[in-house]
């Protein structure tokens, strides 16, 4: 009886110094990270994480982000079957800085690396800089150090390669950065690897699968009216701040489809506009395009169909539709 | 210093000859060696031969302009310099090795330092020459294959009937609308006329899409495919809504666009197409 009841007491005593020790570390680690002596951070640290490693290899804390990236359309930057046929097997040089960076820093166009290619725009490039793990927090993290460093909340960082998309949604006077909306924030942990996973603090963690964000009819006004031998359609990209479709060298499409129909409702033409970035048609940010298409004179109705192409697939998603009658 | 211009003449006179020499003859151009490759992007991170011939033209003219100004001290480097370049490029790609001569060089590189203007202007002709070789023999067959990307990959989804279609047949699109907006007109079809310009200028603009394949310079755009030819199309479209077209406004707009739009574009982009085409074909 004695025996156990003294086991009883150093068990309690264990679990009690356990929690203490763990909420001592998480206090030290998350708040006072300059107390832990250099030595032993310095006895933690992974150097080969900061010799260029692969996007698996961040992966092995990081499961997170990596996940979300491996979604992302930079995951694909270097591999992606329609970037291979575009860029004429990667020979195209142009295309190289921004699939293949070595180190991206604001506004300076990037240099094309020769290796880990597969991986496209990954971990690395973007946050390794001067031997160094930067990101948007000052945290503590004993496998690599760590630099806060703001860019990674401005659209700036991202007009590395997205120069015209930058420049177009300068020219809108928005208040929301890119980030704001293709790296939206929600409340996780950076890393997943226990047990540093439970001592860091939840924190915002921006989205790295880079959502494109979907074109849904609430994005655009249209409206349309027959005159005395054409249709014109009037389009508003009213809400999203840079043009729509935006892309620096892609070729992503909104098409204008219009059917005419006569009184029997019978097809008597058919037409089509294309609002793309690289031919100068994209919406521009509340600002009103017409487009006028001849009606042939039996019409009695027409059908207007828009629909969506990203620049990488062939596939056209629907984005809303009208019919207007003469 | 009249002795150092009248040696600059001869060695120009001499190049220029060398140069017509090479050239005196057809151009048969071939296919560049598969190891180029390795010194042009994507298995190059730079386009390292061509840097290799700036800094071999760089030495070898530095050579020239320092001999001008008097400057021997930076004529000599620049000769040594030019030496070790040469013969760095010279084992850059085995297949061309006969084109270099080592010894020419080495005795280039000495002779500069005698400080002789006719000494050196006669030793850097036997060098010159073997430049001239590999450029009248090599350079439109390595701007052709390394400098000109080819459009045989290109697929352009036709605007009009929503069909893909590999560039060359797309072209044939585009002139066979051009062609039903021409001939109709010729036959007093003019709502014919109109409806083939609606989508003769649909494929032209589709035109943009395709230059930005390559070019990331939206100046080119505005070239071949820019405000001119945006005009020539609206007017052509004014015009055949008109009750009488007039002949004269209509051929006049349709050569803005030839002008301007076809045939400059296949000026600069063709004659290096078909050397690509004809590759491809073998």
């Amino acid at each position: 009886m004695r025996s156990k009841s003294r086991l009883y007491k150093w068990s309690v005593l264990a679990v009690v110094f356990s929690g203490l020790t763990c909420l001592f570390l998480y206090w030290l680690i998350n708040y006072q990270p300059t107390l832990i002596p250099s030595f032993i951070v310095q006895q933690a640290r992974q150097p080969d994480l900061m010799k260029y490693p692969e996007a698996r290899r961040c992966a092995e804390c990081h499961q997170d982000i990596f996940e979300a990236w491996k979604k992302s359309r930079h995951s694909v930057a270097w591999v992606s079957k329609n970037y291979i046929k575009d860029s004429e097997d990667r020979t195209k040089e142009k295309c190289l800085p921004c699939h293949i960076p070595t180190v991206v820093v604001p506004g300076v166009k990037p240099d094309p690396r020769l290796h880990q290619r597969d991986d496209g725009i990954f971990c690395v490039p973007c946050h390794v800089r001067d031997q160094v793990m930067n990101g948007p927090y000052d945290l503590f993290s004993p496998p690599h150090p760590t630099r806060k460093n703001d860019d990674y909340r401005l659209s700036k960082f991202c007009s590395t390669c997205h120069q015209k998309t930058f420049k177009e949604w300068r020219t809108t006077g928005s208040n929301q950065s890119c980030q704001s909306c293709h790296m939206k924030r929600g409340e996780g942990r950076l890393t997943q690897k226990f047990p540093l996973s439970l001592l860091h603090a939840k924190k915002e963690v921006a989205d790295h699968s880079f959502p494109k964000g979907d074109l849904k009819k609430e994005n655009l006004f249209i409206q349309s009216s027959f005159h005395k031998a054409t249709l014109l359609i009037r389009l508003v990209n009213t809400t999203i701040p840079h043009r729509v479709p935006t892309a620096d060298n892609g070729d992503p499409r909104l098409y204008v489809s219009v059917t005419f129909l006569d009184a029997a409702g019978n097809q008597v033409e058919r037409d089509s506009a294309i609002l793309s970035p690289q031919q100068d048609t994209a919406l521009s940010f509340q600002k009103p395009k017409d487009l006028e298409f001849f009606a042939p004179s039996e019409t009695q109705s027409a059908q207007i169909d828009v629909r969506y192409k990203p620049a990488w697939s062939k596939e056209k998603s629907d984005v809303t539709h009208l019919t207007v009658t003469r | 210093m009249a002795r150092v211009f009248r040696c600059s003449i001869i060695l120009f006179i001499s190049l220029t000859l060398f140069s017509g020499i090479a050239l005196a003859k057809d151009l048969i151009v071939k296919q560049p060696p598969a190891s180029l490759d390795k010194l042009y992007p994507p298995q190059s991170k730079e386009p390292k031969w061509i840097q290799q011939m700036h800094k071999m033209s760089g030495s070898f003219g530095g050579v020239f302009v320092n001999m001008k100004e008097g400057d021997w001290v930076n004529a000599e480097k620049k000769a040594q310099a030019f030496a070790r370049v040469y013969e760095e490029t010279s084992k850059l790609i085995p297949e061309w090795k006969d084109y270099f001569d080592l010894k020419a060089v080495k005795e280039f590189a000495a002779t500069v330092k005698s400080h002789d203007p006719a000494k050196i202007g006669k030793a850097s002709a036997p060098v010159g020459k073997t430049c001239g070789k590999c450029h009248g023999e090599q350079s439109v067959a390595v701007w052709t294959r390394y400098h000109w990307p080819k459009v045989d990959k290109i697929n352009i989804t036709d605007p009009v009937t929503d069909k893909e279609f590999k560039y060359g047949k797309f072209m044939h699109q585009i002139s066979g609308s051009f062609y039903g907006v021409t001939v109709n007109f010729g036959e007093g079809q003019y709502d014919r006329s109109a409806k083939a310009l609606r989508g003769f200028k649909k494929r032209y603009m589709e035109l943009k899409s395709t230059c930005s394949k390559c070019h990331t310079n939206d100046g080119v755009k505005q070239f071949f495919v820019g405000p001119p030819i945006a005009k020539a199309f609206d007017n052509l479209k004014k015009e055949l809504a008109a009750d009488k077209p007039n002949p004269g406004v209509f051929w006049k707009n349709i050569g803005t666009i030839g002008k301007l739009g076809c045939k400059k574009c296949h000026l600069t982009h063709r004659s290096y197409a078909i050397i690509q085409e004809n590759w491809e074909a073998k």
